[in-house]
């Protein structure tokens, strides 16, 4: 029976149909009541700011032109690309600290079996460990927008950044959250899920930087008169690979595309022989990849979880 | 408000622990079970291996419905190891186990539909009140909503923990939190509860208060069917019991039946004033009659130890015996079959 009471209270609240899922419903209860959640809020705000305030110090010291004038757009994209690399730099510590305890921290305090005993089905466990979790980084990076949006008042950055870089820290989070999920349900330790979820974590980051540079460096190497059109169509695309599977790459080219060519989708790449091609950009190929890997993982948990214990 | 004494502070009658009934006190009477052919549980030839170790060898389990079936044996038995396969948690090496017709290796969701479970050593979410606790567990055993705030009252009213509804769960004694974790496995209305070792750790009253728990529980219809190593605890509750032993069934089936099984020599003390021959004598003409054992004298008084066998009657007609020939007796009891007597001659020689 549908009263108006009801259906208010439907639309009043959007999250209503995630909050039936148990799990996640007695997470965030748990995560919200008393100071604890609005102490990280201070401190991430406190470090997000002082960061910026620091830059913006530093930042209009040293952007003078020779007119003895600040160079807005300038500043704007350096504080703006500074902000997002410290939310970055965040949200890969913070998330898998919300995650690598969720499933172990259920054997700890000996209360898995009590749960696997229910009619929950695993891939709410999963979902709701994760949603809980990821509500409270989006949270984080919600609460930084402002701190964001402090680069409009000099100019340089446009709308569309701020939205392209909160998708790419988004896909981060939820990526780092799967696989703080997956080793918490693999051990039933959480501090040995923290340690293989920072290694794994770790190994990414230094692989794709490591190999975004030596790509790099063989393109910017190569000779127009020695070099085939074949060879280096290899090369960029090894090095799209490695450039997309980093975050940090991912929005420094991106940015870069698009204050040369103006481009947000797309850019354009000329051949040392002097043919051009057009290619997605590299924020598309990072999401995308990293949502289905996201996804691969989440099943991963959940089918390891179904397993009965031998 | 201090929590120091959670316990004396918490009864739920109000009552301070020192007056709590006595141990002894009379229990209402036990549930019968119907049809003992009708089993609710069921494990043919169940196995259990750890690497080399074989926890569980070839047990056949049978619990049928509406019992309370006391499943005892000494600690490393293999109690926990049933459970946790009867409770989906874990695979049989070898051998099948039904619930309710269902078999626990290849229907878990049934299985998990048709059983509570509280397992020996559990933990509760410490950031939770009492009734989000509950209304957390409802929810994952798909209760909707709308029935949850009702349900968590009729809960928490039958475990006697209405009165901590808002609490924290933390801020619980552990008798308490025993009974809302009981309550928890009762959410989603069982037909069986399996519970593990319900009774160990806990005060004398919180046992008390769980065993009457367990009766009413029983009443309502629900199987019961829990572990101890303490036979004391099975002794006045159970319908049933399983006595296990290095991962074997040693015997099981109605206590009744058990205790005659087990013990048909019956023993009888039997005080007199005087006249000790001619009571033998009167005594030997009675059927059933195995031995008369002088046993030494007390106050001054005589006492006999008989061994017989057979039914009450016998005892009317030795005492009639007696009392025929004017013979002074001022005491005629049967010592009681205790189940520690049961245990240790079912368990003889398999202990380790
Ligand atoms: N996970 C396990 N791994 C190895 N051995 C185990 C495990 N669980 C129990 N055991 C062993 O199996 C035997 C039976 O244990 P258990 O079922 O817990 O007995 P009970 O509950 O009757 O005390 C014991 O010898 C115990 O040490
Ligand atoms: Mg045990």
């Amino acid at each position: 029976m549908e009263t108006p009471a009801n259906r208010s209270r439907i639309s009043l609240n959007p999250l209503r149909p995630l909050l039936r899922n148990p799990v996640a419903l007695k997470e965030l209860r748990g995560r919200m009541r008393g100071p604890r959640a609005f102490v990280v809020l201070t401190c991430y705000l406190i470090v997000v700011g002082g960061f910026t305030t620091l830059l913006y110090i530093a930042g209009t010291a040293a952007t003078y032109n020779t007119t003895g004038e600040v160079d807005g757009g300038t500043l704007g994209r350096v504080l703006f690309g500074s902000v997002v690399a410290i939310e970055l730099f965040l949200v890969t510590f913070i998330t898998p600290a919300f995650t690598a305890g969720s499933i172990s921290g259920e054997h700890e305090s000996q209360t898995y079996d009590l749960l696997r005993t229910t009619l929950l089905p695993e891939r709410q466990l999963v979902f709701g460990k994760l949603f809980s979790a990821l509500a409270y980084v989006f949270l984080l990076l919600l609460a930084a927008i402002p701190l964001q949006s402090i680069a409009f008042l000099f100019g340089g950055v446009d709308v569309e950044e701020i939205v392209i870089s909160l998708l790419v820290l988004l896909a981060t989070a939820i990526f780092l959250g799967n696989i703080g999920v997956y080793y918490s349900a693999m051990t039933h330790r959480t501090l040995r899920a923290n340690i293989m979820t920072y290694v794994t974590i770790l190994a990414v980051i230094l692989v794709t930087t490591a190999g975004a540079v030596i790509a790099l460096a063989i393109v910017e190497g190569l000779d127009p008169s020695t070099s085939s059109s074949g060879s280096e169509w290899v090369l960029l695309v090894a090095r799209g690979i490695f450039v997309c599977l980093n975050p940090l790459t991912t929005l420094l080219s991106t940015q870069q595309y698009l204050v040369n060519q103006q481009t947000l989708f797309t850019f354009k790449y000329t051949f040392t022989d002097g043919t051009t091609t057009t290619l997605p950009s590299p924020w598309i190929a990072f999401t995308i990849f990293y949502l289905l890997l996201s996804v691969a993982v989440f099943f991963a948990t959940t089918r390891h979880l179904k397993r009965i214990e031998g | 408000m201090s929590i120091d004494n959670p316990e004396i502070m918490e009864t739920p009658t109000g009552e301070a622990v020192a007056e709590a009934p006595s141990l002894t006190e009379v229990l209402p009477e036990l549930p019968t079970v119907m049809d003992e052919q009708d089993l609710i549980i069921e494990t043919r030839n169940l196995s259990k291996r750890y690497g080399r170790l074989q926890a569980i060898s070839n047990l056949n389990l049978q619990v049928p419905r509406g019992a309370i079936y006391g499943f005892v044996g000494p600690n490393g038995a293999g109690k926990t190891s049933t459970m946790r396969i009867l409770t989906t948690l874990m695979k049989p090496s070898g051998g099948e186990a039904y619930i309710s017709g269902y078999s626990v290796v290849t229907a878990p969701r049934e299985v998990r539909r048709s059983i509570g479970y509280m397992p020996d050593f559990f933990g509760v979410y410490e950031d939770m009140k009492v009734w989000e606790y509950l209304d957390f567990f409802a929810a994952c055993y798909e209760i909707p909503e709308a029935q949850r705030p009702g349900l968590i009252n009729d809960l928490l009213e039958l475990v006697d923990l209405a009165h901590r509804r808002d609490d924290m769960v933390d801020k619980l004694s552990r008798g308490m939190k025993q009974r809302l974790c009981l309550a928890r496995t009762l959410a989603h209305d069982p037909q069986v509860l399996i519970l593990d070792e319900p009774a160990s750790g806990l005060d004398p009253r919180a046992r008390i208060e769980i065993r009457e728990l367990l009766i009413e529980l029983a009443k309502m219809g629900k199987t019961i069917f829990f572990s101890s190593h303490i036979l004391a605890d099975v002794n006045e509750i159970c319908t049933h019991i399983g006595i296990i032993e290095a991962g074997q069934m040693v015997a099981q089936g109605p206590i009744k039946t058990m205790r005659q099984q087990l013990m048909p020599h019956r023993v009888l003390v039997i005080t007199l004033l005087g006249r000790l021959d001619e009571a033998k004598e009167a005594l030997l003409h009675v059927e059933g009659i195995l031995g008369i054992v002088d046993l030494p004298p007390e106050d001054g008084k005589i006492r006999i130890k008989v061994e017989f066998t057979g039914e009450d009657l016998r005892m009317s007609e030795m005492l009639q015996a007696l009392t025929s020939k004017g013979i002074p007796v001022v005491n005629f009891a049967e010592e009681s079959s205790d189940l520690e007597a049961v245990f240790m001659k079912a368990t003889k020689g398999i202990v380790s």
